[in-house]
């Protein structure tokens, strides 16, 4: 059974549409990354789902149960870990007096082990966490009860390099371990890295969703070259140069085509520099889905 | 079971307890005071006499000459039903609105509790300043009277403090409603401030004047110290009437928060 299946999900605020008829589904065991950049409406499609917000029109189903009912989706709820976007606390509790609270509710089976990997200082007051503390502090409680479904906001804001690799490695073996994992993130890095498939929100609608590769194939790498002798477009005959810019013996481009053809064009030129990195994911957008509204 | 409310209390604990003992300090200054008004020379009661009636009433000033009398007037109309009351209306205020306002609630709400059960178990953890205040309180007064040698009569101050349930439950209730409503934590409370305030001004000021009425919608109408403590006459209508408006405002206030947008 699909874990989230969302059908025509909208959310308006007066004349702002949030979530404009958005339409995909959620298999079990794999983890979907919903991409788009800030604003997009991620937020909105996740408290929606939570049930904290009542969809406008259309609906979600979460193991079968309507969101849009308090009393369906609260059979779902035992089988959810939530992780908010800038999760936030009671500040004079102490760490291990909310994660007790937190397990009264749904249980914490998981919790010692999870405190292994993630270590806020529990015995502290909350008052007295750092972003990144806080972060872990609320992944443990996504995670205690051994939900079979994640759904968490920007995971990764605030942790450091070695926490979000140490994070992103956690939930590859969630995954393996059979568990869903639906989470929001602005960082194409991130989501090439953990994700099975990609959705991508941009001003509410959804422009797409496939697969990381294919995504990936899509997006393309941003290519930055740095010649003896100034280049001109004109000097590549190669399909899937995009958005080509030259200032005197720099040059950059978005490239989507064969690698084999670039390197083979760029044997032609003395190269002093090259730089190949992932597209920010704006580069994305505006490359590839700017034109299609 | 009740897993919110304990949690919620808990961090009421502290603040209840210093409530407690500040009320407790100043119930035996006032108390102290008592002998030299009850000794002096002065008529203090033709002078209270000559007050406007809406400050008189407002205030429960009756005569200051009795013990039952100055308590009632300076400890227990001032201090328990304005101040108290003010205080349950600011926590009540200060139960959703504020963690709402914050996302604090949404890690709550993941959680497969009901959303109104969730309001009603912080409501039910205003339980314990009110207990906790209604204990101590009595002990205060009556051991001071006991000290000064003028001592009340326990029955009737007991009477004084369980009769002053319903109406504290119900500024908490008036907190609690606007806390559903309004999206500011600080807008909620310090409009539950207001709104308490303000019904306390409407019941003193319509005292004897041909709008008297008027004050009938104040909460502070149905709850008269000077009454129990002086004049030892026990009226169970009016705390039952209050009882069952609570209730009323505390179900509307769970119905509004199960529907809302958070």
């Amino acid at each position: 059974m699909a874990a989230i299946e969302v059908q025509g999900l909208t959310k308006a605020y007066g004349d702002t549409v949030a979530n404009d008829h958005l339409d995909f589904t959620i298999e079990s065991g794999e983890i979907f990354g919903y991409l788009g950049p800030n604003g997009a409406g991620k937020s909105t499609t996740i408290r929606q789902l939570m049930g904290f917000q009542a969809p406008t029109e259309g609906t979600a189903r979460i193991f079968g149960h309507d969101v849009r009912s308090d009393r369906e989706l609260r059979k779902a709820k035992a089988r959810i870990g939530f992780l908010p976007g800038e999760p936030a606390f009671t500040p004079s509790v102490t760490g291990a007096e909310l994660l007790d609270y937190q397990a009264a509710l749904k249980g914490d089976e998981r919790r010692e082990e999870l405190l292994d990997l993630f270590t806020p200082p529990l015995e502290r007051q909350i008052r007295e966490y750092s972003t990144g503390n806080k972060q872990m502090l609320a992944i443990v409680q996504a995670f205690m009860h051994d939900p079979d479904l994640l759904i968490m906001d920007e995971p990764t804001s605030g942790l450091d390099p070695l926490k979000q690799e140490a994070f992103h490695g956690f939930l590859r073996e969630e995954r393996d371990r059979g568990k869903t994992i639906f989470f929001s993130s602005h960082i194409l890095g991130e989501v090439r890295r953990v994700c099975d498939r990609v959705g991508i929100i941009r001003d509410g609608k959804l422009v797409t969703v496939e697969h990381v590769e294919e995504l990936l194939a899509r997006g393309g790498k941003q290519v930055r070259v740095h010649t003896d002798q100034p280049l001109t477009e004109a000097d590549f005959d190669v399909d899937g140069i995009v958005g080509f810019e030259a200032e005197g013996r720099q040059a950059q481009f978005t490239f989507t085509g064969d690698y084999n053809d670039l390197f083979a064009a760029l044997a032609d030129h003395h190269l002093v520099d090259i730089e190949i990195d992932e597209p920010p994911i704006e580069e994305v957008f505006m490359h590839f889905y700017g034109g299609e509204e | 079971m009740l897993d919110t409310t304990r949690y919620e209390a808990r961090q009421r604990v502290r603040g209840t307890l210093a409530f407690a003992l500040l009320l407790g300090l100043f119930a035996l200054l006032i108390i102290y005071i008592f002998p030299t008004i009850a000794e002096s020379s002065a008529d203090i009661d033709a002078f209270i006499e000559s007050l406007p009636e809406s400050f008189r009433e407002g205030f429960g000033a009756e005569t200051y000459t009795t013990i039952e009398g100055f308590v009632a007037a300076e400890l227990y109309q001032t201090v328990w039903v304005l101040l108290l009351g003010l205080y349950m209306a600011y926590a009540g205020g200060g139960l959703l609105a504020d963690d709402i306002e914050s996302g604090r609630l949404y890690l709550v709400l993941a959680t497969p509790i009901a959303r109104k059960r969730v309001a009603f178990e912080k409501f039910l953890s205003l339980g314990l300043p009110i207990v906790v205040l209604n204990l101590s309180m009595p002990l205060f007064v009556f051991g001071g009277s006991i000290a000064i040698d003028y001592p009340l009569d326990p029955y009737y101050l007991l009477v004084v403090h369980v009769l002053s349930i319903p109406y504290l439950v119900l500024c908490g209730a008036i907190g609690l409603a606007l806390s559903v409503v309004l999206d500011r934590g600080d807008a909620a409370q310090r409009g539950a401030i207001a709104v308490v305030f303000l019904l306390f001004l409407l019941d003193s000021v319509t005292l004897g004047t041909d709008v008297e009425w008027l004050g009938a919608i104040s909460p502070t109408r149905y709850l008269d110290p000077t009454d129990i403590l002086l004049h030892e006459t026990v009226d169970l209508v009016d705390p039952l009437l209050l009882f069952v408006v609570a209730i009323v405002l505390v179900l509307l206030s769970l119905v509004h928060f199960q529907h809302r947008d958070l």
